[in-house]
């Protein structure tokens, strides 16, 4: 390890007490809205918390992905997927875990859980017909089971990908990656239908009349974006002063700029495919989702969420997806940079999108309902939660690189993977 | 082109490893020949660069086929459900760019196939049935054991007994002057 590579790793313990810092303030925040009864400075530390999960879920996926596939190009980047996802049990332990097991918040949060809640057409939660037939699914202890489930379930699946690919440094022996190989083509489907359903309970369940199948899948591809463009954030610094110097080629940069523009297509393809079925199907109880994110129910003009959805068609989709089509666009590594810290920050817009919009009762507007505004002081939160998440993440990142070989220098494939070629 | 070259299709010279005929290839690019090609049995890398071959341009026409096929299928569904015969379905306007979605898409993704298949069967001169090299008695072997350079005559630097010693120089082993 070079020095510099060696001083960018000892910066651990910093990084990692900024982000505890800043993730304590956005928690003491939460529970000042806890005493007003204001759902969203909670809804702040779960978005910080989502966001990072997702990403990380993401890196995993992409992990298991070259494992199955043997990808040749592979090695070198994976690495630094294993030092990642390592942050992975400890994000949903901060956030969605104290969320989702203390009563007062779940209750702000997960308005189905609270059966006192008055819903705005005057009922109680507790009365709702709709929610009664659900309740086989959402009920408490189904879903505090199904938390901690998933807090189990990736634990034990990225303690396995990091566990025998650092031995893999020491002991030399080629049956670990047999060994990966396999426990990855178990971890694909069994880690698609985990991801699914944190999608459902953490996401969809925070409007619990709403459903839609394709949410999953857009939960997915969402992750595979922000850990693409995660990663070329990552190896771009890691390349310039870090332990990538060197060693990260335009190849690496073309295969993550293509992977870029496919999965672009994938999440307009998906968003674009729930939008589709439900604008056509027409019908009341699904159509209310993307209502509320479009009009302002007491004037019924377009409100600023549908500027919000503005910005995912054109600034999330539309601009990354005509930049990547561009072969230079993938190589160049300012450009291919620019690129993935839009897709990065279109990512925290579609999760406001997702997650925030919710009907807030009120008796005065004609509804009977408001929706939470886009522009308010809670968007500073938002971004204190996912930067102290965010420096938690890094600051582990880095402590796991001082644990092991930043370079898997016995991985079969390492000598293909440096040099690997368009 | 001088006349005793009308009839005459290039020169063609082997060789025996990879890695002669990829300095070959990189000498040829320097000394600024145009109208030349290598032949291999397997792909090798790094031959595009040592050749000096731009990019493929057939990503330009399959990005012009896709932009035509979404006008296309605007077009298609504004003059058939808007224009033509308008008609209201399922409660939607008469043309919007939502409901017709699938339509642009399919057509975006169709004439972006046609762009490129026909643009690569444009660019590759094709079709092409016959080509002076098959008369070579050994031209088989480039799919075995032989790498081959073939300078053309088309190439203004060409002049056969010049080429034939520059092939020569680089190290060739059989060189043979193939007629058209």
């Amino acid at each position: 390890m070079s020095d510099s590579s060696s001083n960018l790793s000892s910066k651990w313990p910093t990084i990692l007490g900024l982000g505890v810092v800043a993730l304590v303030a956005a928690w003491a925040l939460a529970f000042l809205g806890l005493g007003q009864h204001d759902h969203r400075p909670a809804l702040s530390v779960l978005l910080g918390c989502l966001f990072w999960t997702s990403l990380l879920i993401g890196m995993l996926m992409l992990t298991m992905i070259t494992r199955v596939f043997d990808a040749g190009w592979a090695p070198v980047i994976r690495r630094n997927w294993e030092f990642m996802i390592g942050a992975l049990p400890v994000v949903l332990l901060l956030g969605v875990v104290p969320l989702a097991f203390l009563p007062d918040f779940r209750h702000l949060l997960w308005e189905w859980t609270d059966v006192n809640h008055i819903l705005p057409s005057g009922h109680e939660v507790g009365h709702d017909p709709i929610l009664q037939a659900k309740e086989w699914f959402l009920n408490e202890k189904f879903f505090l089971v199904r938390i901690s489930l998933y807090v189990v379930f990736f634990s034990v699946l990225t303690w396995a990908m990091r566990h025998w690919s650092f031995k893999q440094d020491t002991d030399r022996t080629a049956s670990h990656t047999h060994k990966l190989h396999a426990f990855s083509a178990a971890g694909i489907p069994l880690g698609a239908v985990a991801l699914t359903m944190l999608a459902f309970d953490c996401l969809m369940a925070l409007s619990y009349h709403w459903f839609s199948t394709m949410y999953g899948v857009w939960f997915f591809a969402l992750s595979i974006r922000l850990a693409l463009a995660a990663t070329v954030i990552l190896t771009y610094r890691l390349s310039n002063g870090g332990w990538l110097d060197g060693i990260l080629n335009q190849a690496h940069r073309h295969v993550l700029g293509c992977l870029m523009l496919a999965f672009t297509v994938f999440w307009a393809y998906i968003s674009f495919s729930q939008y589709f079925l439900i604008y056509t199907a027409n019908i009341p109880e699904e159509t209310f989702w993307y209502n509320i994110r479009e009009f302002n129910p007491v004037t019924g003009l377009k409100s600023d969420w549908w500027g919000v959805s503005m910005y995912l068609i054109f600034g999330f989709f539309l601009l990354p997806f005509l930049s990547l089509l561009f072969y230079r666009s993938k190589i160049v590594p300012g450009r291919l940079l620019t690129i993935a810290v839009i897709i990065f920050i279109g990512g925290i817009v579609d999760l406001w999108f997702n997650a925030v919009p919710r009907q807030i009762v009120d008796k005065a507007a004609p509804e009977g309902f408001t929706v939470s505004p886009f522009l308010c002081g809670s968007l500073a939160t938002d971004l204190l939660a996912i930067a102290g998440f965010g420096a938690i993440v890094i600051g582990l990142f880095l402590r796991s690189a001082t644990k092991a070989e930043t370079i898997p220098v016995h991985d079969p494939r390492i000598l293909e993977s440096i040099n690997y070629h368009e | 082109m001088n006349e005793r070259n009308e009839h005459i299709y290039g020169v063609a010279c082997t060789f025996r490893k990879p890695a002669d005929v990829f300095h070959a290839a990189e000498k040829v690019r320097d000394a600024g020949w145009t109208r030349w090609d290598v032949h291999t049995p397997f792909p090798i890398h790094g031959l595009d660069q040592a050749m000096g071959l731009p990019r493929s341009k057939v990503p330009r026409l399959t990005l012009l086929g896709g932009v035509t096929g979404f006008i296309t299928g605007c077009l298609l569904t504004w003059y058939m459900n808007s224009y033509d015969y308008p008609l209201i379905v399922g409660g939607k306007p008469y043309w919007s760019a939502i409901y017709p979605f699938p339509v642009l898409y399919e057509c975006t993704i169709l004439f972006a196939a046609f762009g490129t298949f026909f643009g690569q069967f444009i660019l590759n001169r094709l079709p092409h049935h016959h080509h002076p090299l098959f008369e070579l008695p050994n031209f088989a072997r480039v799919s075995d054991d032989t790498f081959m350079v073939v300078l053309e005559a088309h190439d203004p630097k060409f002049h056969v007994d010049d080429s034939r010693n520059f092939l020569q120089s680089l190290g060739g082993q059989e060189i043979t002057v193939i007629r058209d």
